[in-house]
């Protein structure tokens, strides 16, 4: 057999293991297509979308899943705000700041963090801040937002603080020995040069640690509370939508509308995260040639 | 000290960890004079000019001995700020090293942190991109990014962001190492001109470069300054074998 003939039969076999997992994810978005759009014979697409009846159990049933959009939205956005001073101030900290002895404990711990299972993190949040919520405000359930929003952030720090962190160590050497050489300190460097310098890595970051907390099933499960009504304050119950598919899902018959509707319920979340990571894969590539060059 | 004299090295030892870098080394360097700094890489020359606005302090595990005074203040007194000293003594890197800001921005950055600068911004920019040649090429695209500059016209931007600062000193480490011949040409024109204002010293592997630009000359090995003199000398009829032979290119 000639060398020739080698090369192309190992390009082939590396080209069919790439394949293969291309293939099954072609296949999980026809399945997911194909069990969710029946609901479509029964139920509008805007009535789905914003419909804020969810009765799928009641005769006639609604499908308004509005209010789980809103609450899988509203978890999102809190645990946000929570996880991204969070990350990104823990990242700045590791790549510029810390000693290294410090350096590699906190790296370890945030990488043990990452690796909690998501179910251990809903029992701290049923077992240790839900009672300690419900008492310190005084409120009916501390099953709601703001428990959700707390151990979403949770699980979205470690992946926006180590995207974060190479996105930082990634910023060139050169810059910062030019920040210091003309008589800036420490922090206005990592203000004005490497954080801006690493912009569009620390987006992305922002954008997957979203993707990551709206796609989260059971902490929103075990802690949102459940319930599938627009909140009015953040110490209401939400019931965001993976925790609705996961909760009904083993009580329905088999293509029935309601099954069909929890199917069109992960086509939103699909869509969802699709569009969170677009938007991340666009700002890291929009910025990666000229830096970002804020005038 | 006499007035022609900008800065007193006296001997200073420097150390990274426990190796050596530069071993007892007492110079003066002349006020509105170029100096060359010559030597066979790891001689020390980079580590010598690095130490001049203390941006050695950088790298872990560093130490200093001896002193190096400048305006008659030891710069690695306990009691001086290394920001101030690198607001008065400029640097240019060997890579030319933008920040990926606009050329505008890129010159403003340094003497918008400095607090003490309240003159108009907009002039500086000007004056500075002027004194590095550099501003009828850039005159119309001050909001464009840096990083589209071509490397002779961003190492320029470089100076001029130095400039900016207005330093008493401009240290300069291999500028034109990264640079083709044109660009280096007018890198040299530049420094010609800058000395009537400024002191420089200039870290060089091009023999034939020290001997155009330079006033002086130091020659180093090993971590040790061998000869020192005029520029002229150096080149012409040095003291020491060595140096020499080091410049008629038999080693190094």
């Amino acid at each position: 057999m000639t060398r020739h003939i080698k090369e192309i039969i190992i390009k082939y076999v590396f080209f069919s293991f790439a394949l293969v997992s291309i293939v099954v994810l072609g296949m999980i978005v026809f399945s997911l297509f194909r069990e969710g759009v029946p609901i479509f014979k029964v139920v509008s697409l805007k009535d789905f979308l914003f419909g804020t009846e969810w009765y799928p159990t009641f005769d006639p049933p609604l499908f308004g899943i509005f209010t789980l959009i809103v609450g899988s939205l509203i978890v999102t956005i809190f645990a946000t705000l929570l996880a991204v001073p969070l990350g990104v101030m823990t990242a700045i900290y590791i790549s510029e700041i810390a000693p290294r002895a410090i350096k590699e404990i906190l790296k370890s711990i945030i990488e043990m963090l990452a690796g909690l299972p998501s179910v251990v993190l809903g029992f701290f949040g049923m077992v240790v801040v839900a009672p300690w919520l419900q008492n310190t405000f005084d409120l009916p359930t501390g099953l709601n937002i703001v428990n959700a929003s707390m151990i979403l952030a949770l699980m979205a720090v470690p992946t926006i603080s180590s995207i974060s962190e190479d996105a930082l160590y990634a910023v060139p050497h050169e810059f910062k020995e030019a920040s210091y050489a003309l008589g800036a300190t420490r922090f206005e460097t990592i203000a004005k040069v490497i954080v801006p310098a690493a912009l569009s890595g620390i987006t992305t970051a922002v954008m997957l640690g979203m993707a990551r907390a709206i796609g989260e099933t059971m902490v929103v499960l075990m802690v949102a509370g459940g319930a599938a009504a627009i909140p009015e304050s953040i110490f209401d119950s939400v019931r965001p939508m993976p925790a609705s598919i996961a909760a009904e899902m083993g009580e329905t018959p088999y293509r029935s509308a309601h099954y069909h509707a929890l199917f069109a319920t992960g086509m939103v979340l699909f869509f969802l995260t699709l569009a969170f990571n677009l938007i991340a894969d666009y700002v890291s590539h929009k910025f990666k040639q000229t830096g970002s060059a804020t005038p | 000290m006499d007035s022609n004299i900008i800065i007193k090295l006296n001997n200073v030892n420097f150390y990274y960890g426990n190796n050596r870098a530069l071993t007892d080394i007492s110079m003066t360097f002349r006020k509105n004079k170029v100096t060359a700094l010559i030597g066979p890489s790891g001689c020390g020359k980079s580590t010598l000019l690095r130490l001049l606005n203390r941006m050695n302090d950088l790298i872990d595990g560093t130490r200093v001995e001896g002193e190096i005074l400048f305006e008659e203040k030891n710069i690695y007194d306990p009691e001086i700020d290394p920001v101030e000293i690198r607001k008065k003594v400029g640097m240019v890197f060997q890579k030319p090293n933008p920040f990926p800001k606009t050329i505008y921005n890129n010159i403003a950055y340094g003497p918008k942190l400095a607090s003490n600068n309240t003159g108009d911004i907009n002039t500086l920019v000007e004056q500075s991109l002027k004194q590095a040649v550099l501003w009828d090429e850039v005159k119309d695209i001050l909001n464009q990014s840096a990083m589209k500059l071509s490397g002779g016209q961003q190492q320029r931007l470089c100076i001029a962001r130095a400039l900016a600062m207005k330093p008493d000193i401009l240290l300069m480490d291999e500028p034109t190492s990264a640079l083709d011949p044109i660009s280096t040409a007018k890198i040299e024109e530049l420094i010609e001109e800058l000395k009537k204002n400024y002191t420089i010293i200039i870290v060089t592997h091009n023999m034939q470069q020290a001997a155009r630009i330079s006033d002086e000359t130091a020659f180093f090995y090993l971590g040790n300054l061998v000869e020192y003199n005029k520029t002229e000398k150096i080149f012409t009829n040095p003291d020491v074998k060595h140096t020499e032979d080091y410049i008629t290119g038999r080693f190094g």
